[in-house]
């Protein structure tokens, strides 16, 4: 059988078992859970090759599947962090309520995001859109609390999308007569210019609200931070760069074919980095762990958006990059929220702090991970930020560049608040009982963390499988294998060797530790937090030195002007207002016999009346 | 073999070069603010006095390992800005990383110093540390705007991130870029304010508010390693400055006339003036100093 076909079979299959293998054993169930995973993600890569594909028929319709380069690289973000994810979602888990619902929607999330990679015809990409966003909406309400604020905003945000999309198909077909990709795109350059427009506009809208481009992004911050953090981190790492493959597809086979793509790139790239900067700014304020990364997902997608929107080779080879270390960085950091709140049951920083030396190795994975965030050499993140400021300079976007750099600097912030909230800071007695997750959720982290260091130091690695995506979807390669060795280049033929800079910064490093850290730490001792000089005074025991409220309070003072404005409030004034347009209309659709029997009086009377006036 | 000793001798060299000039930069800041306040003040070379005090003294307690590795980190951050940044015009003596990185690279790994001693400084659990750490991150979003428009602006300008291209733009054209791009100058200058964290700008440390803020926990060596880090970056910064916008230096004494007189303009702004709000500071550089870095932008784009 076609191992495609068998790929959606084994998913499938595989979320129905392990749904109902809980009523037998919770072990079995697990097991089950984790073999759907891995088993299709390791056929994925090993009985799949490039230009394979499969169709199914229904109705006189046929669906395509085939896999691409470019469907491949989105895979390694799908696969490889769904992989890690699951074997953390296991030990996460435990112990929780309605373990079926949450593997089988896990299962289908997975399954669906493949689909997507792999779809080639418009009708099977809706079936596995619509799949996936019904996935995740479950998982979102899966904690049962805030089902109206959140499950519902993310549900008519994601409808808003789908709908969008679904427009959009039907004009595909109903000018070229076939629902195959491959024919929009070649019959693109030749439609009139309004539907030109209106097909990447409709079709964006729907990439744009999975990827939370601002103003459609209201709904991530609470969906981002309600669901499961295990499933979260497959939610923002993977699933939200659905959106930007789309996006990515939508701007390099359609929008850059046509002089007026100019505009959509300006547009797009600006709101992309309105984005990242009103998406730090919020993380900044955030007290809740979850909601700081939500926002910050928020954020980094801005930069992605930006430099897929800029679409010169760099821009776009900047922003998949940034696309798949923002899935191993972000996935990583949910998954270390998601170990500190079993541990302790609270992601609040203003309640937990000090846990550095109670869960060291959550703390080594959370450290990478935020410096990867922060793009600081030498991890990968820092690869991703310097090719999208130099593709940003180098293709005249002077003022974008300003403003993605002060979001970026702006990050350092709610980076190390995260960092400080959790692990540094005062240890408190009332955490004095908390022990290091469990191998199988600390495992995933750290593998997820040397990944990012790898990159960070050969980004060859990505990104020639991102050069062969890029050219799959078109693009000619200008820069011919450079990308094997550990160099990046601009256009202008400046360029950063990474290589030598890693040996220096070990090399500084491990001089510095042996020569201060190690023989500092043999002839130290160690002594508690609260065994400090507070300005010369000696804290009493119970003195509270913690430092949690009002982190940023200056920071806030001077950016306060911006803050005071919100999408969310806007949004939820015009609910208000379509809800008091609805009542009024309730008033004339009483469902009263009697009221609808005057209505047509009155019609008929004013007919009488005035009919010869209107209808002449 | 050859290269690669050659290579660590350059860096010991250029490291050597820095922690001396450094040092007597401090101590020539000591002398002058006392000289203006009239008082007599400490000799030039009391850093090193105060340098040697430190690295003889023997730590008896910790925080845990992250208060270890902080002046690892920020010694990390300072050496490899120090590799990046040419010293000299014609570089045989210090070869060194400048090849290697560009500005943007630099932008990035000087940030990573102040973020590892946040980290070693977030472990010692004094309040004041961690409020100094949060003044310092967000001050560094006030000061980084002015700062990345005046190099924005230098690099649409020449079509070039390369630290050293700049300077060879500026030997070829035989003028010095303070002067072709004099906003961008001005705009970095009011940023190198900020960098430096000289009084009215000085508050992270914020002495008798603060009590010294992110080091406040550390003695000993660590206080020494961190002492040096600072004193290198500080050389790092002026030569940086230097090699932007002064036409770089042929040997040392012009290297070490510029930066001192570059230098001078951080010292005496911080004799006139008292410490801002952490608010109004990060104000102050959106204000006048990025108007200056949009002046600049503009011009690089018009007369190019």
């Amino acid at each position: 059988m076609n191992p495609v076909l068998n790929i959606f079979i084994l998913f499938l299959g595989g979320a129905i078992l392990t749904y109902f293998a809980g009523r037998i054993n919770k072990v079995l169930q697990s097991l089950l859970f984790l073999a759907s995973v891995l088993v299709p993600a390791f056929l994925f890569y090993t009985q799949l090759s490039i230009g394979q594909s499969a169709t199914f028929s229904v109705d006189g319709i046929t669906l395509n599947w085939s896999l691409n380069y470019f469907g491949w690289l989105f895979s390694l973000i799908v696969l490889g962090l769904g992989a890690m994810a699951a074997i953390y979602a296991v030990s996460y888990m435990k112990g929780k309520q309605r373990l079926g619902t949450f593997y089988f929607n896990f299962i289908l999330s997975i399954m669906s995001m493949t689909g997507i990679l792999l779809s080639q015809d418009l009708i099977s990409f809706f079936i596995f859109w619509e799949i996936m966003t019904w996935s995740s909406y479950l998982m979102t309400i899966y904690n049962g609390n805030k089902v109206q604020s959140i499950g519902i905003k993310y549900f008519v945000f994601s409808a808003i999308g789908a709908y969008a999309m679904l427009m959009a198909i039907v004009m595909v077909h109903s000018i070229t007569g076939s629902f195959l990709i491959k024919d929009l795109i070649n019959a693109y350059p030749t439609m009139q210019l309004g539907m030109q427009i209106w097909i990447p506009v409709l079709l964006l809208t729907g990439f744009a609200v999975k990827a939370a481009m601002m103003p459609l992004h209201v709904w991530a911050p609470g969906a981002y931070s309600n669901s499961p953090m295990a499933y979260t981190s497959v939610f923002s790492g993977a699933l939200s760069k659905m959106g930007v493959y789309g996006m990515t597809i939508v701007f390099v086979t359609l929008i850059n074919k046509i002089p007026q793509g100019i505009w959509f790139r300006e547009v797009i790239a600006w709101m992309g980095g309105i984005t990242a900067v009103i998406g730090t700014l919020w993380a900044i304020k955030q007290d809740d762990a979850k909601k700081l990364l939500a926002y910050s997902s928020v954020a980094q997608l801005g930069y992605i958006i930006t430099g897929i929107a800029i679409g010169t080779e760099l821009a776009l080879l900047a922003g998949l990059f940034l696309a798949v270390m923002h899935a191993l960085f972000k996935g990583t950091l949910f998954m270390v929220v998601g170990a500190v709140e079993k541990q302790t049951g609270t992601t609040n920083f203003t309640e937990v702090s000090g846990l550095i030396r109670k869960m060291p190795w959550t703390f080594f994975a959370a450290l990478l991970s935020i410096i990867a965030l922060a793009g600081i050499p030498p991890l990968g993140g820092f690869v991703g930020k310097w090719m999208l400021y130099e593709s940003l300079i180098t293709s005249n976007h002077y003022l974008l560049v300003i403003v993605i750099f002060f979001s970026s600097t702006a990050a350092f912030l709610y980076c190390y608040k995260f960092l400080f909230g959790f692990f540094l800071g005062q240890e408190e007695k009332e955490w004095s009982h908390v022990k290091e997750a469990p191998a199988a959720m600390v495992v995933p982290m750290v593998i997820l963390s040397l990944l990012m260091f790898v990159l960070g130091t050969f980004p060859g690695i990505l990104l020639s499988p991102i050069n062969n995506g890029l050219q799959a979807l078109g693009y000619t390669d200008s820069y011919k294998n450079l990308w094997e060795t550990s160099v990046i280049l601009n256009g202008w033929g400046n360029h950063v060797v990474l290589q030598p800079i890693l040996y220096y910064i070990i090399a500084i490093f491990l001089f510095f530790v042996v020569f201060l850290t190690l023989k500092g730490y043999k002839n130290t001792r160690y002594v508690t937090t609260k065994d400090i000089s507070s300005s010369g005074e000696i804290p009493k025991e119970d003195e509270n030195l913690t430092f949690s409220e009002n982190f940023y309070q200056p920071f806030f003072r001077a950016v306060e002007p911006v803050m005071r404005r919100q999408i969310d409030k806007f949004y939820k004034n015009l609910g208000e207002g379509l809800e008091a347009l609805f009542e009024f209309m309730r008033r004339i659709y009483t469902g009263n016999g009697q009221t609808y029997a005057i209505y047509v009086i009155a019609f008929v009377v004013i007919m009488l009346l005035f009919g010869n006036y209107l209808l002449k | 073999m050859e290269s690669v000793l050659y290579n660590i001798l350059g860096a010991v060299a250029t490291f050597l070069l820095a922690f001396v000039v450094g040092m007597i930069y401090g101590g020539l800041n000591r002398k002058i603010t006392a000289r203006v306040q009239n008082r007599k003040g400490p000799p030039f070379y009391q850093n090193f006095i105060d340098a040697m005090k430190l690295a003889s003294k023997r730590s008896a307690i910790h925080h845990g390992i992250m208060q270890h590795f902080g002046p690892a980190f920020i010694m990390v951050s300072s050496v490899m800005s120090l590799m990046v940044v040419p010293v000299l015009t014609h570089n045989q003596w210090f070869p060194n990383l400048n090849f290697h990185g560009d500005l943007i690279f630099l932008l990035y790994i000087m940030v990573f110093g102040p973020l590892g001693m946040a980290l070693g400084a977030g472990q010692t659990g004094n309040p004041n540390s961690a409020i100094g750490v949060t003044r310092g991150l967000s001050l560094m979003t006030g000061f980084e705007i002015p700062w990345v428009m005046a190099l924005v602006a230098l690099m649409i300008q020449y079509h070039t991130t390369s630290i050293v291209d700049l300077m060879n733009v500026q030997i070829q054209s035989g003028t010095w870029l303070m002067f072709s791009s004099p906003f961008a100058f001005i705009a970095a200058v009011m940023a190198m304010l900020g960098m430096f964290r000289y009084s009215p700008f000085d508050i992270v440390g914020a002495p008798a508010e603060l009590a010294s803020g992110p080091i406040s926990e550390n003695g000993g060596k660590y206080l020494f390693v961190m002492m040096s880090a600072g004193s290198v970056f500080a050389f790092v910064k002026l030569t940086l400055y230097v090699d932007l916008f002064m036409g770089g230096a042929d040997n040392l004494v012009i290297l070490l006339v510029k930066t001192f007189v570059l230098y001078l303009i951080p010292v005496l702004y911080s004799l006139t003036t008292v410490r801002y709000r952490t608010e109004h500071a990060i104000r102050w550089f959106w204000g006048w100093p990025s108007f200056f870095g949009l002046l600049a932008i503009l011009q690089a784009v018009f007369f190019k």
